[in-house]
């Protein structure tokens, strides 16, 4: 084993040993080219023709076809993962466009983390740092990234804190308040909750693509604003389609609002008419009340 | 004098649970001796995945197997992370805790493979001492599981087989033998698995795993994606017969079978084990679980890979 490498003092052989194997099976682009490349020389300066003094060959595979055993899992495991919350829109761009995809996000999002359930978190935000700047391009990157968003926001809800064992306010709750301290009343949305607001109609898109069997053959749908929030039931992620105003409303909840507050801030923002109030608001609640999800509790 | 198996018991014959069986599982409540579980597939689930774990181990026995220990890395351990180990596994009451001899990462990456260890004077005191500061957080012996590898290192100075046993006897910690990995290793590294499975000590053996694999002709991988060989069935009955009866368990990972077909593969053990009376019964067993019809919805899970082991499943549930 050649020990010469410059940065390789002052560390154990061991640790070298495994630098260097990281950097060579997480090489894009294979084993001989990563073995090659500064950042293994850096640990261990042996280039591909040296493999061999490193590690061992067997009767049939030599060091660099060993390697490849490791090197060709490594990406394959992390875009199969990727594959799995992402799997809309896996099947909207095709298995080959969305590798790529994923195969420029792991060069430079490689995992950190014991668990590869956090994998995919960063890979909506790569998607809008490299998004192109052609006019044509960003329109279909965009909805890209928007779908991005939305499975990430789904995988989260559906293994992170919920309210299934903590029954969160129902009807018979909100009917007992007395009329006099609704517009004081804050109103905390569930953990489970995620507001999303996006700039194509990608929940339509997600339904009609988990509906369709086969060969997708859907057309590309009118860019059109669109607000949604996901909450968990039963522990299963439930899709509830929002309009900008129950959107502001919950929002404002969110941010921590009382309803009075809220409602004076929506209809100095014209989000809400004085007119729909009265009619619109109780049934709101009510939907959301029914749904045992939306809302955890209510403080003054 | 340590106790056989470290005082851990004989729990018979048992399946690793996969996402995909849980619904089967929860409905059907299958005579299965015991369940193996992923850590690290539990450990931060807030959600669906461990409201049915603790559904499953108030009822059977649970075991934890981790892929991300990463013993033999030179990164610090994570302190997080065994502190959620240690939660989870008194909190589901695991019988044991393994992991396996391998390093996953280094420099704060993670590879999520089990990458191979050189096999040195030097590795053996790093990951002795690691093996120490795991087992004092988790207050009882740890269990490591040879893996199943596809190179080895010109500095390596010691078979796999002897530095186990200098670890267990370093730390007395306990030993997961996979059968199937010590074949799937002595085919990629020209040894005899007899060699291996002679010198193991067979009363720090814990645990057994089973499994299929993928022969690509010039090498093995580790796929666990079709039932166990019948050499490697050979080598699991030596085994026994040496070292004595020890739970045993079957994973299957990928292009996985409905729970029959995966409870009938993990049957053959007991069957290939039983003798007399307890024959006759493990063959009735087995022979009313193949026989049964294939229950609607517990379908295989995907196409056949040639990933090797550790894979994961993180479908959610949407509706």
């Amino acid at each position: 084993m050649n020990l010469s490498a410059p940065e390789a003092s002052g560390i154990s052989d061991l640790e070298r040993v495994q630098r260097w194997m990281l950097s060579v099976i997480a090489h894009p682009d294979g084993i001989n080219e990563g073995a090659d490349a500064t950042e293994a020389r850096r640990w261990i300066d042996a280039g591909a023709g040296q493999l061999e003094s490193v590690v061992t060959r067997s009767r049939q595979l030599s060091a660099s076809e060993r390697l490849a055993v490791y090197g060709n899992a490594y990406y394959a495991r992390l875009l199969d993962c990727l594959g799995e919350v992402y799997p809309v829109l896996m099947r909207t761009l095709g298995e080959e466009t969305f590798q790529g995809f994923a195969f420029s996000f792991l060069q430079s999002h490689p995992s950190k983390s014991y668990t590869l359930n956090e994998l995919g978190r960063e890979f909506p935000g790569f998607l809008r740092a490299t998004r192109p700047e052609d006019e044509g391009g960003a329109e279909w990157a965009d909805f890209v990234i928007d779908l991005a968003d939305l499975e990430w926001a789904i995988y989260d809800v559906f293994d992170g804190p919920g309210l299934e064992g903590a029954p969160p306010m129902t009807l018979p709750d909100f009917s007992a308040i007395p009329q006099d301290e609704w517009l004081s009343l804050k109103f905390r949305v569930a953990p489970c909750v995620r507001l999303l607001k996006f700039s194509w109609p990608v929940n339509a898109h997600y339904t009609a693509v988990r509906a369709s069997d086969g060969e997708l053959n859907l057309a590309f749908p009118e860019r059109a604003p669109s607000s949604l929030a996901l909450s968990r039931r039963d522990y299963i992620v439930r899709r509830y389609p929002l309009s900008e105003a129950q959107y502001g409303l919950l929002h404002q909840f969110s941010e921590g609002q009382s309803l009075g507050d809220a409602l004076e801030f929506l209809l100095e923002e014209g989000t809400i008419s004085p007119e729909s109030l009265g009619s619109e608001l109780p049934r709101w609640f009510h939907d959301w009340a029914s749904e045992r999800c939306l809302f955890r509790s209510v403080e003054s | 004098m340590t106790s056989p198996r470290l005082g851990y018991p004989d729990l018979g014959f048992g399946l690793g649970l996969r996402t995909v069986h849980f619904d089967y599982i929860l409905e059907n409540e299958p005579r299965v001796d015991w369940f193996e579980i992923i850590s690290e597939n539990f450990m931060d689930s807030r959600g669906r995945p461990r409201h049915i774990l603790d559904q499953i181990a108030a009822k059977y026995p649970v075991v934890m197997h981790g892929v991300s220990l990463s013993i033999g890395s030179t990164d610090p351990l994570d302190p997080d992370y065994l502190k959620k180990l240690k939660t989870l596994s008194d909190e589901v009451g695991a019988q044991w805790v393994s992991d396996h001899l391998c390093w996953t990462g280094v420099a704060s990456l993670n590879s999520h493979d089990l990458l191979p260890m050189p096999l040195t004077e030097q590795s053996l005191r790093h990951v002795a001492e690691r093996v120490d500061q795991v087992q004092d957080v988790m207050e009882r012996p740890f269990v490591f599981e040879n893996p199943s590898t596809y190179a080895g290192f010109t500095s390596s100075t010691m078979s796999e087989w002897e530095f186990l046993d200098r670890l267990t006897e370093k730390t007395g910690c306990g030993l997961l033998l996979d059968v199937n990995n010590v074949y799937v290793s002595s085919f990629n590294h020209d040894y005899e698995p007899e060699d291996y499975l002679d010198a193991i000590p067979g009363d720090r053996v814990v645990q057994i795993h089973l499994a299929g694999h993928t022969d690509c002709g010039t090498h093995i991988i580790d796929t666990h994606d079709q039932p166990v060989i019948d050499r490697v069935w050979e080598l699991y009955r030596r085994t026994i017969e040496r070292i004595g009866p020890v739970s045993t368990l079957l994973e299957w990972d990928a292009s996985i079978p409905a729970f029959p077909e995966l409870h009938a593969e993990v049957l053959k053990a007991k069957a290939i084990l039983a003798q007399g009376d307890d024959a006759d019964e493990a063959r009735q067993e087995l022979e009313h679980l193949t026989s049964s019809q294939r229950p609607v919805g517990a379908d295989t899970e995907r196409a056949s890979t040639s990933n090797p082991h550790p894979l994961h499943h993180a479908a959610a549930l949407v509706e």
